[in-house]
């Protein structure tokens, strides 16, 4: 009776609340509108999504049919379907070479935009452009259309025929000589890809005091030994976090050949397939970030304390 | 000596000074052509008659200046149906979106309570995780909407079966998702405001709450006055980013699509409208009308940054979104 007594007196609604409770209580109520969402918008599709790709869909005359089917999704994602595989190791494989040039091209950028000098506003507005219109679907029609049709001189704006020729006849191997092409030809879309990386960049450049470079000057350090000693380790933090929005952001782009797989797959009514690429997608793109977070943020936190 | 040394020192730093000033300038110069050259792009060749195109002398100014681009891809797309259907998507999305982000926010800078830190790396995750790999679920749920489970307790006066409505083709989804903190990317946005208010004092609540003031009264009238420059940031993400949305549009419409969708049927519809036309005269067509239709569609978007431009770039340089 007694402990029933003690059970009860906690959930007596008319006890006096501790201050700390009530505060508990009102950041519950501050968040359950996300709540809300998280369970009903996120997990249950999440976990239902993962169920689809365990079955076979079929659309039937009273709504969608579900028939249990294993792993056979997955077993043919990897052994029957010819794009897949190789697809998947494309985009990982690009993932690994694309990222670190964005964020040495953003950080380059950030770096010239903090400095101060004549017209500043007006080149960050041009360099934040591609936050306002690179995520819509006009940039995919442009890339085509710019770069594809149009006056001649689109078309020999990022010509490489004639680099190939030079780095191939200096003896760099091929795969070297391609990946230096290729990403010459990408300058449009690396620009266009670094918005919000050169963003994040220039706002953490910001926030370090200037009274540290300050001090570094007095005590005799050059300007190449205050970047690696002050900027790089305090917008190291920021720099995990510009890496992680490039693998996400490159993730989702629709000109990505997995997202292509999987737009596809719905239109011809593979709902199952189709989510189980995705799903398989982004678990290898979750390996990814943990891998680059578990290792950087380690370093990144060993250099800022 | 000394003396002359410490003067060509000066002398040279200077000359350092000016060579770095130009190269900048030159490499900014060049990015910025780059940055710029799609939008110059557009503008030059919407405004252009077809023909203009093929002529070499023309490259950017065209010889003859049209509209006849804009009132054709017009009749192809009807242009103000689906500029209506996006607005009254997304103004009701924007506004409950930044509202509800800033609250939740306020919930997790602020308040402490159990499984806080757990629930908020769950926010990070929805953050990571692309709404692609739940489209489907999500599409069902909205087609075979039952209120959060609701009409399924409500079945038994249905004869068991639950009661649901249906609400694809209806902007319903963008206002409910928007309405619990999982819209278009709102995890980043409630990570941001988070950031900004750990940011800031905690004195001018305290005061509040010493005089009384209870915590929803607090958020209203001390946080939301002094949110400025985070709320100008976030707004404008969402409107563009909702503005832009094709991925979830193309999913919960069915036949009147937002304004970013409907751009990428010009070309199916030409195709049908026009079949006796010559391949050329064809493509020629299609590229101007392309180019007129996107830049009706980056045009808003383009004018609102041009304007807001000065607050974004200082806001986000001044409240260091990073924290």
């Amino acid at each position: 009776m007694k402990l029933l007594n003690g059970k009860l007196d906690g959930y007596n609604p008319f006890r006096k609340r501790g201050l700390a409770e009530k505060k508990a209580l009102w950041g519950w109520f501050f968040i359950a509108p996300w709540i809300v969402g998280f369970i009903f918008f996120f997990a249950v599709p999440l976990v239902t999504s993962f169920y689809y790709t365990l079955t076979t869909i079929q659309i039937s005359h009273n709504g969608l049919e579900f028939n249990w089917a294993g792993f056979d999704n997955y077993v043919y994602a990897f052994t029957v379907d010819p794009d897949f595989t190789r697809n998947i190791v494309e985009s990982a494989l690009n993932i690994v070479y694309q990222v670190p040039i964005i964020i040495c091209f953003s950080l380059f950028i950030a770096l010239i935009l903090r400095s101060e000098f004549r017209g500043k506003t007006a080149m960050r507005s041009i360099f934040f452009l591609p936050v306002i219109i690179s995520s819509g679907v006009v940039i995919t029609i442009l890339q085509q259309n710019v770069f594809a049709s149009g006056t001649g001189e689109a078309s020999t704006l990022f010509q490489t025929g004639n680099l190939t020729d030079i780095l191939v006849r200096s003896g760099f191997g091929p795969s070297f000589t391609k990946i230096i092409t290729q990403t010459i030809g990408q300058i449009f879309d690396l620009t266009w890809r670094s918005g919000v990386q050169i963003l994040l960049l220039l706002s953490a450049l910001h926030s370090i005091p200037d009274s540290m470079y300050e001090a570094a000057k007095i005590e005799g350090a050059t300007g190449w030994e205050m970047f690696w000693k002050i900027t790089f380790i305090l917008i190291s933090p920021t720099i995990v976090m510009a890496i992680i929005y490039s693998i996400i952001d490159y993730f989702t782009d629709y000109s990505n050949s997995i997202m292509q797989m999987i737009v596809e797959n719905v239109k011809i009514g593979k709902f199952e397939y189709s989510t189980t690429i995705s799903i398989l997608y982004f678990a290898v793109v979750m390996i990814i970030i943990l891998f680059v977070n578990g290792i950087l943020s380690r370093s990144a936190n060993k250099a800022v304390n | 000596m000394a003396m002359t040394y410490y003067k060509n020192k000066k002398a040279g730093d200077k000359a350092l000074e000016i060579i770095t000033s130009i190269v900048r300038a030159l490499f900014l110069l060049g990015m910025a052509y780059v940055l710029l050259y799609p939008v110059l792009f557009l503008l030059s060749n919407a405004f252009r008659d077809p023909i203009d195109r093929l002529d070499p002398t023309v490259i950017w100014i065209p010889k003859t200046f049209t509209l006849n681009n804009f009132f054709l891809s017009d009749q192809i797309l009807g242009f103000l149906p689906s500029i209506m259907k996006t607005l009254s998507m997304l103004i009701p999305s924007v506004i409950i979106q930044v509202f509800i982000c800033l609250m939740v926010a306020y919930g997790f800078a602020r308040f402490n309570f159990k499984f806080k830190e757990l629930l908020f790396s769950c926010l990070l995750f929805t953050i990571i995780v692309p709404v692609q790999t739940m489209i489907i679920p999500l599409y069902v749920n909205f087609r075979f909407f039952d209120f959060f489970g609701i009409g399924k307790i409500l079945a038994i006066f249905n004869g068991g079966e639950a009661v649901t409505v249906k609400l694809l083709n209806t902007n319903w989804p963008f206002y409910l998702m928007s309405l619990t903190g999982t819209g278009i990317r709102s995890g980043l946005y409630i990570f941001m405001v988070r950031q900004f208010f750990k940011s800031m004092p905690v004195e001018l609540e305290e005061s509040a709450f010493v005089d009384g003031c209870g915590p929803f009264k607090t958020f209203m009238k001390i946080m939301l006055p002094n949110v400025g420059s985070i709320v100008i940031v976030i707004t404008l993400f969402s409107i563009v980013w909702h503005w832009n949305d094709f991925y979830l549009s193309v999913m919960f419409y069915i036949e009147e699509y937002p304004l970013s969708v409907s751009v990428t049927m010009l070309q199916e519809r030409l195709t049908l409208l026009s079949q006796n036309m010559s391949a050329e005269d064809m493509a020629l067509a299609e590229s101007s009308l392309l180019e007129a239709a996107c830049f009706v569609v980056i045009a808003p978007v383009l004018l609102l940054y041009i304007f807001a431009q000065r607050y974004f770039t200082e806001s986000i340089t001044r409240t260091g979104i990073v924290g």
